[in-house]
């Protein structure tokens, strides 16, 4: 049942994908002025409307060496344990052959088209940007931390240092200098791929011109339009995996932990 | 094909929402519980306000000292609780929460009118002599003036209007995030009203152990405390049963993500077990009890256990709907951990909000004669 129930995704998913991307040329900012029922998309703000930002994760080129992770986090200054992205790796073996390969799965925030982290923010601390951004002004925000529950892709965290909710932003900062993410500008294999999906001749536009019928987002049951796509994808991994977690509690022989990486009490 | 999975590093994320949040929830449910409990016998006529007024007067002091701390949790789960203000200079119509943090003082204010309007009376006649209650039963009553019946029910009214309000926006806020399967279900509002009438009730029984003033008076109030409990928990095994039956019905995620955790997860086993255990012990004590106070055998000296169970039942209730959840990973293997530590964010939060309530109770019952005619005629010899 499981197994079809998760082809039956993956059939979503590729759909979900091909809705997500075609009314991209039609949509033209659409900011209706009606007045916003309860849990509706607020007006974007701020950015450029003229382009829409999306990513492109090419996994056949992904080697899971998280360079990405590492220069995210000297760039963004996350706190340790935090990530505003993470390289998921997965052993995956046939237990009938006993055979397994591994699967590489960057995460970051999807930039979801309809993003349900910025409805629900009391003080419109998250918003998102006209060019599909979702940013947060840690200067507003109040730290309830209503987004983070609200993000499915467990995107957002509470940041220690600042008290406020933290994301990924796709480098914003730096796109804005005409610089590639830190994720992007580190990657060796040059998996990821960002770009602005209105311009037809950028490397995304082609490439999701090329792969349309292949590509994939993460969890399109949840209707939230993920603008991160993955080539090469397995259907097994767009939602939360049916997997067992190693190296996550390490522990010694009278059952005390002793070997978490990221422990910090 | 048959393939088994591990995912090789998993990174652990603390729980973004703290005890404060179950505190708050908690608190906020006894307190428009109580209100609805104290409005047969503050604001109903006849027989019926005759029967009732012994548990309204019991059910204004609750749903007084609760209204009063639950904002306090409410405010220390922010992160960044001095920015509170924030909610009003940036009110945003599309979330739930903001809504609340409109309703919310709103519903305190109503509350507070209400139950000053309820307790005037007494204050008034308490200004006689002097001393420390008579002066501040004197700065309390504002003057000689009379409050008219309709005036009293007017603010009651308004104040059960805010209090469904309440009950709207509590259970909105977490019923529409449909990120977490396991809270994305409409019955959850629902069963957030009848586990808080639960626990009020439960509540009212406890106090009216130690603070009542009328002997006769308070296995009536057990009996109806322990009435309310039974039906609030029957109608909360229905919703529960609804519930359960939508997920087989293919209606909603909720119940296979339960039963998923339930499946996976030792925790989240013993915890099912418990609430079933405790569920079914608080309705066969409650019946019990009620069934010996029917047959005019004295409960007061037990029944304050059922109390404290159906209290147990609220409180679990919420720790189980909002911290155990939030250990359920959203896109990785396994679940975090749920670690309670010792500090204001875990433990010293939990006991300082109870400790705050307790003070709030006993600072009322020090100064204000909200036990009525009874307790100034005690005082007074």
């Amino acid at each position: 049942m499981d197994f079809a129930r998760r082809a039956i995704l993956g059939q979503i998913a590729k759909l979900t994908a091909g809705a997500a991307l075609v009314p991209l040329a039609s949509i033209t900012m659409s900011s209706s002025a009606v007045a916003s029922p309860i849990n509706s998309q607020p007006a974007r703000r701020e950015g450029d409307a003229s382009k829409r930002y999306g990513m492109l994760i090419d996994l056949r080129q992904c080697i899971g060496c998280q360079a990405c992770t590492v220069s995210c986090h000297i760039e963004n200054e996350a706190p340790l344990g935090n990530f505003r992205t993470i390289v998921s790796q997965y052993e995956v073996s046939n237990e009938s052959t006993g055979d397994f390969a591994t699967m590489m799965l960057p995460r970051l925030c999807n930039q979801c088209e309809n993003p349900p982290c910025v409805p629900v923010c009391p003080v419109q601390a998250t918003f998102q940007r006209k060019d599909g951004i979702v940013v947060v002004d840690n200067e507003a925000c109040v730290g309830c931390a209503y987004c983070v529950q609200a993000c499915p892709y467990d995107a957002r965290f509470i940041n220690k240092k600042t008290q406020t909710a933290d994301k990924c932003t796709f480098c914003a900062h730096r796109l804005e200098a005409n610089l590639l993410p830190a994720c992007v500008e580190s990657c060796v294999g040059g998996a990821r791929i960002i770009g602005d999906m209105r311009a037809p001749s950028s490397q995304i536009s082609k490439m999701i011109a090329q792969h349309r019928s292949e590509l994939m987002v993460l969890k399109p049951e949840q209707g939230t339009l993920p603008q991160v796509y993955y080539l090469g994808m397995d259907e097994r991994f767009l939602s939360r995996p049916q997997a067992e977690p190693a190296l996550w509690d390490v522990r010694d022989m009278d059952g005390k932990e002793i070997g978490y990486e990221f422990l910090d009490h | 094909m048959n393939s088994s999975i591990i995912e090789i590093l998993t990174p652990r994320y603390e729980l973004a929402w703290y005890p404060w949040a179950v505190q708050y929830f908690f608190l906020i449910a006894i307190s428009y519980s109580a209100l609805l409990l104290s409005l047969p016998g503050t604001i109903g006529r006849g027989q019926l306000a005759q029967r009732w007024q012994p548990m309204a007067r019991l059910a204004l002091l609750i749903t007084l000292t609760c209204t009063l701390v639950a904002p306090v949790a409410l405010l220390a789960d922010l992160h960044q609780p001095m920015r509170f203000w924030h909610f009003y200079t940036n009110a945003t119509p599309t979330s739930w929460m903001s809504i609340g943090s409109i309703l919310l003082p709103l519903y305190l204010i109503s509350v507070l009118a209400y139950v000053w309007l309820a307790w005037r009376p007494a204050l008034q006649k308490a200004r006689a002599g002097s001393g420390f209650r008579p002066s501040i039963a004197k700065v309390l009553s504002f003057g000689d003036w009379q409050a008219s019946r309709a005036i009293l029910t007017t603010v009651a009214l308004v104040a059960t209007l805010f209090a469904f309000g309440i009950m709207l926006y509590t259970g909105a806020e977490i019923a529409i995030i449909k990120a977490r399967p396991l809270w994305h279900t409409n019955w959850l509002p629902i069963m957030f009203v009848t586990t808080g009438m639960v626990a009020a009730a439960g509540l009212v029984i406890l106090l009216n152990r130690w603070m009542s003033p009328e002997r006769e008076g308070r296995e009536d109030i057990n009996r109806q405390g322990l009435k309310v409990i039974l039906i609030a928990m029957l109608i909360s095994a229905l919703v529960a049963t609804a519930w359960f039956v939508s997920g087989f019905s293919g209606h909603s995620d909720s119940v296979a993500a339960a039963l998923q955790s339930i499946q996976a997860n030792s925790d989240w086993r013993l915890s099912a077990i418990w609430a079933l255990v405790a569920g079914v012990t608080l309705f066969v004590l409650a019946g019990l009890a009620l069934k010996a106070g029917n047959q005019a055998r004295s409960v007061l000296n037990w029944a304050w256990i059922v109390g404290l169970l159906a209290l147990h039942v609220g409180w679990a209730f919420r720790w189980m709907v909002l911290m155990e959840v939030q250990t359920v990973a959203k896109n990785t293997a396994g679940y975090y951990q749920l670690v309670v530590e010792l500090g204001s964010y875990g433990l010293m939060g939990i006991i300082g909000t109870f400790g705050l309530w307790l003070a709030a109770l006993l600072l009322i019952d020090l100064f204000i004669p909200w036990q009525g005619k009874a307790q100034l005629e005690a005082q007074h010899g």
